[in-house]
């Protein structure tokens, strides 16, 4: 069998954050009825001029600068022109060399070893309306234009074929969603089309000194099409290969669910897109200061982050992780640690918290697609709800009810256990006689623990909390079971 | 027609009806513009409502800043006015209403004045004749058996032959100045970056300034503070604070020390001789007027047409490529697929001049001839630039004949080389100013000098014009029509 080498490189364009489009006023709101978001000069009529919008510049740069790119200040737009109906113009406002940031870094781990991925480019351009050909499932005969896409500003990154396989393109796509959503210059939604990728791909002969012919598969919207489109297309060229036949470089799309490819066009074909430099807007001219206030902007970027989270929380990397994985998590982490330090500097419970959110928050918000951001419980509340807690005035069942009402109503965790009752039973007699009863209703467990079996404690505080609903003081419930328990062996 | 000023003062001291103006400027028109057909549009009832509007209006001091208030203008044809067709000469946009104002349009409707009309042009401003409009040829004035010139010769013609005081027009390649000169009007087109480009249908973005028609230089300085100054639709637009461009004309301070530097490679082109005899004659003339003059050597000034025509055709091919059909515009039926329905509506709505262009801009920016002849083309303008620049340093403003040819009759065609010196100033974002300086006994026809200016220097400009303008043979006087 013939071993093969793979060499892959990306090109992602990702929609930038800003209220309004690239060149002119109009919103960027996704989901809007088609053709809301349009104005004279996204629609091209006839006399109207792009008009830069500053904000756009802003979030490449602070990208560019995220990456460690060098930022070309004196870079400009260009046309690149062809003929469709998504982009009105006829030709696309797009930059080429210079592009506004180029050589940049992403170091992503690969089988426990670092590796460099490479940033050719980063540049700004807009982004093309929509073509509808079919309703549902019924093929129109003609074709219908949203054009409410058309002109966003989007950031388009071409990387250096450094990749060799799927799974290293996988692992360098959402270190740079999670970079690009912490410095907040993109949502990266795939979903919404808000970050779409073009891979090239080209394999040869292990040891073959001759480059592979590259073969581009355009336009892919999911991690998983990502992944198996790659791998089908390396299979596709290791059959053409191993039938000694040559690979021919061409572009290919995304022609069915299962990411089977069909040929676009061949090199022959190439368009030529009559570059050339766009005369309606003046060249950027960065200033030094205008990049050094940028440079301020950018926040603690997740690798560094989660290195600060294992080591001054004393978290888990698993647990550092998972909170960094999303700025937003991480953020909302940090402001509850903070509520609670601010009431209380010495107590410990920054491993609790991760758990809390980890488990029980994010899992309701995943459940009904919230983001943290939006979440019915306030950090100030769920600090609250943690500090209850952790000096065991409730338990963790009760804690557990008492969070489902907030998810559900938003209140403080002191009003939700005013308004039901529902506070720890922490008067000593009545406890004493709650254990009492206990003991003698479950014989065996006491013979257990006389035994030196570890958990039948615990299994008889259980059997406490239950007769009490759950309200008994579980600590002192604690305190109250070893003094008498202790009776019965001696 | 009065003259703008004039019509101002009038206006302001006697409470002039405004009704009775519009409705005299609307009497004159339909009797000359049969004649000359400079106007392809008149809004004769909206002007009168608007007059009216004025008339009700019992405050007048509310009226004060509107310096224009109840002037009559022509608008070229390629510029956006909301809510009424807007067509650039040509059968794509036949049927188009303008769904927005340009910039220039705002500001005139802000100053009170009254769009009595659209005036003629070559098809998307890409002629020098007024003759590739759909809508017929325009006449010059003087001599009905000649051109008006072009692109914008309906704007020419329209205050030419009194129709109206003054008028916009569009310059890339002297669009403004080639046809004021042969109408015998001025024609001023601004430094590149002084009006709003935004509203005007784009013909070569690098080159496209508005310019100013009218019958005196201070008439245009007076429409100048209007239109100009900074907007943030256009960001081309420069902020320069706000210039009273005719505060160097009221006062009365002649020049002094001034020196005008004319061009050697002038001479290496073949001159009509009534253009050079006129052109001597006005040099003498500044010489008796204690200014001097002096050579200046700009080595690139012959490859002006070539310059032009390639950046031009090139900004062309990718300005016109938004007028497919798809959106709004001129739309071919019967058509098999995408690409037959693009060609079959480019193919039947633009004109051979358009066409003509498109092609050669498309060639000269396909990757194999980019370098040959963009590129080149981009340096050559640069290296001109340098060279002007040099020129300035030993003159304030450059002399020229306006034209180095005479308008010519309809259906013959001028030569490559007879507006260049009005296109230097385009190619260099420099402000140029047409004044009428004689005419030929023999044609009547009217014959212009050009001043060029440095960037930004418009105000001086308007001056060292107004000054030449008190020295002419050209008689302020209208054509009998």
């Amino acid at each position: 069998m013939i071993h093969y080498e793979t060499k892959i490189g990306l090109e992602i364009h990702i929609q930038i954050n800003t209220k309004s489009k690239l060149f002119c006023n109009c919103s960027t709101q996704f989901g809007n009825i088609p053709n809301k978001n349009i104005c004279v000069i996204c629609t091209s009529q006839p006399g109207t001029i792009p008009m830069l919008n500053r904000k756009a510049v802003e979030a490449i740069v602070k990208t560019g600068l995220a990456l460690k790119c060098k930022i070309n200040k004196q870079s400009f737009f260009s046309r690149k022109q062809y003929f469709y109906p998504d982009s009105p113009k006829n030709y696309q406002i797009t930059q080429f060399n210079p592009p506004l940031c180029s050589d940049g870094i992403i170091k992503i781990n690969i089988n426990n070893k670092e590796k460099n991925i490479h940033i050719k480019r980063i540049h700004l351009e807009e982004d093309a309306g929509k073509l509808i050909h079919e309703i549902g499932s019924t093929k129109l005969h003609y074709s219908l234009l949203d054009l409410n896409r058309a002109g966003i500003g989007l950031m388009e990154f071409v990387t250096e074929p450094d990749f060799n396989s799927s799974e290293e393109v996988l692992i360098f796509l959402s270190k740079l969603k999670n970079i690009v959503e912490y410095l907040e210059t993109s949502e990266c939604n795939m979903e919404e089309g808000k970050m779409r990728c073009d891979v090239n791909i080209s394999i040869k002969k292990i040891g073959d000194k001759n480059l592979g012919q590259k073969v581009e598969i355009k336009n892919i919207n999911s991690m998983s099409n990502i992944k198996y489109s790659i791998i089908n297309e390396i299979k596709r060229q290791e059959v053409i290969l191993n039938a000694n036949k040559k690979v021919i470089q061409e572009t290919r799309g995304l022609k069915s669910k299962n990411c089977e490819t069909k040929s676009m066009r061949s090199k022959e074909n190439t368009l030529d897109y009559r570059y050339f430099v766009e005369p309606d807007l003046v060249p950027f001219n960065l200033k030094n200061k205008f990049i050094k206030k940028i440079s301020k902007q950018i926040p603690e970027l997740p690798m560094l982050r989660k290195k600060r989270f294992m080591s001054e929380y004393k978290l888990s990397e698993y647990d550092a992780n998972y909170l960094t994985s999303k700025k937003t998590i991480a953020d909302y982490y940090e402001e509850v640690l903070n509520f609670i330090y601010n009431t209380n500097k010495s107590v410990n419970i920054s491993k609790l918290t991760a758990n809390w959110i980890s488990t029980e928050l994010m899992s309701k918000l995943n459940l009904s697609n919230i983001s943290i951001l939006k979440s019915p419980i306030t950090s100030e509340n769920f600090a609250k709800l943690i500090l209850l807690i952790s000096n065991s005035t409730i338990s963790g069942k009760i804690a557990k009810i008492i969070f489902e009402e907030m998810y559900i109503s938003n209140k403080s965790p002191e009003t939700i256990i005013k308004e039901k009752n529902i506070e720890y039973i922490s008067d000593e007699s009545t406890l004493e006689k709650l254990c009492e009863n206990t003991i003698i209703e479950n014989k065996n467990i006491v013979k257990d623990f006389i035994s030196g079996k570890k958990n039948a404690l615990t299994a008889i505080i259980g059997c406490v909390m239950k007769k009490s609903k759950g309200q008994a003081n579980p600590k002192i419930v604690n305190e109250i079971l070893i003094k008498k328990l202790k009776n019965y062996i001696t | 027609m009065n003259l703008l000023n004039s019509l101002i003062e009038k206006i302001k001291s006697y409470n002039t009806n405004n009704v009775y103006t519009i409705e005299k400027c609307f009497k004159n028109i339909k009797k000359i513009n049969p004649k000359i057909n400079a106007f392809i549009r008149l809004n004769e009832k909206k002007s009168l409502e608007k007059a009216n509007k004025f008339d009700k209006i019992a405050e007048k001091h509310k009226l004060h800043n509107k310096i224009l208030i109840g002037i009559p203008i022509g608008i070229k044809d390629n510029i956006m006015i909301k809510n009424e067709l807007v067509t650039s000469a040509s059968k794509y946009f036949k049927d188009y209403v303008s769904p927005y104002d340009a910039t220039v349009i705002k500001k005139l409707k802000n100053a009170g004045a009254i769009f009595v009309g659209q005036t003629n042009m070559d098809e998307f401003a890409m002629g020098g004749s007024t003759e590739t409009s759909i809508y017929g040829i325009t006449r010059n004035p003087w001599n009905l058996e000649y051109i008006s010139g072009g692109s914008s010769g309906g704007s020419a013609a329209v205050v030419s032959s009194g129709m109206v005081p003054v008028a916009l027009g569009s310059d890339t390649g002297g669009s403004v100045r080639q046809p004021a000169s042969f109408c015998g009007v001025v024609g001023y087109k601004p430094s590149y970056g002084l009006i709003s480009r935004y509203g005007v249908c784009a013909l070569a973005s690098s080159f496209d300034q508005i310019g100013i028609f009218s019958k005196t230089v201070f008439d245009s300085a007076i429409l100048m503070n209007v239109i100009s100054g900074v907007d943030r639709k256009d960001q081309i637009c420069e902020s320069i604070n706000n210039t009273d461009y005719t505060y160097n004309l009221t006062k009365n301070k002649t020049f002094k020390k001034i020196k005008i530097g004319i061009p050697k490679q002038l001479y290496d082109y073949k001159i009509d001789t009534e253009i050079l005899k006129s052109f001597n004659n006005a040099i003498d003339k500044l010489k008796l007027r204690n200014i001097q003059i002096c050579d200046v050597n700009i080595p690139f000034y012959k490859y002006i047409p070539a310059i032009y025509k390639t950046i031009m055709c090139a900004e062309v091919s990718a300005n016109i490529a938004t007028f497919d059909g798809i959106r709004y515009g001129h739309k071919a039926i019967n058509v098999n697929n995408l690409y037959d329905e693009y060609s079959k509506t480019r193919a039947e709505s633009f004109g051979y001049e358009v066409k003509k262009r498109i092609l050669f801009g498309t060639y000269v920016l396909e990757s194999k001839n980019h370098n040959k002849y963009y590129n080149t083309a981009q340096k050559a303008r640069t290296i001109l630039i340098k060279q002007i620049n040099n020129a300035y340093k030993k003159c304030d403003f450059i002399f020229s004949p306006s034209t180095l040819q005479m308008p010519v009759k309809f259906g013959k065609s001028l030569s490559d080389e007879c507006d260049m010196f009005l296109i230097a100033a385009n190619i260099a974002g420099l402000p140029g100013i047409s004044v009428p300086y004689s005419s030929s006994p023999f044609s009547k026809i009217p014959i212009g000098m050009h001043f060029m200016g440095k960037r930004f220097s418009d105000a001086n400009l308007f001056k060292i014009a107004y000054e030449f303008e008190k020295i002419t043979n050209f008689k302020k006087e209208y054509p009998k029509l």
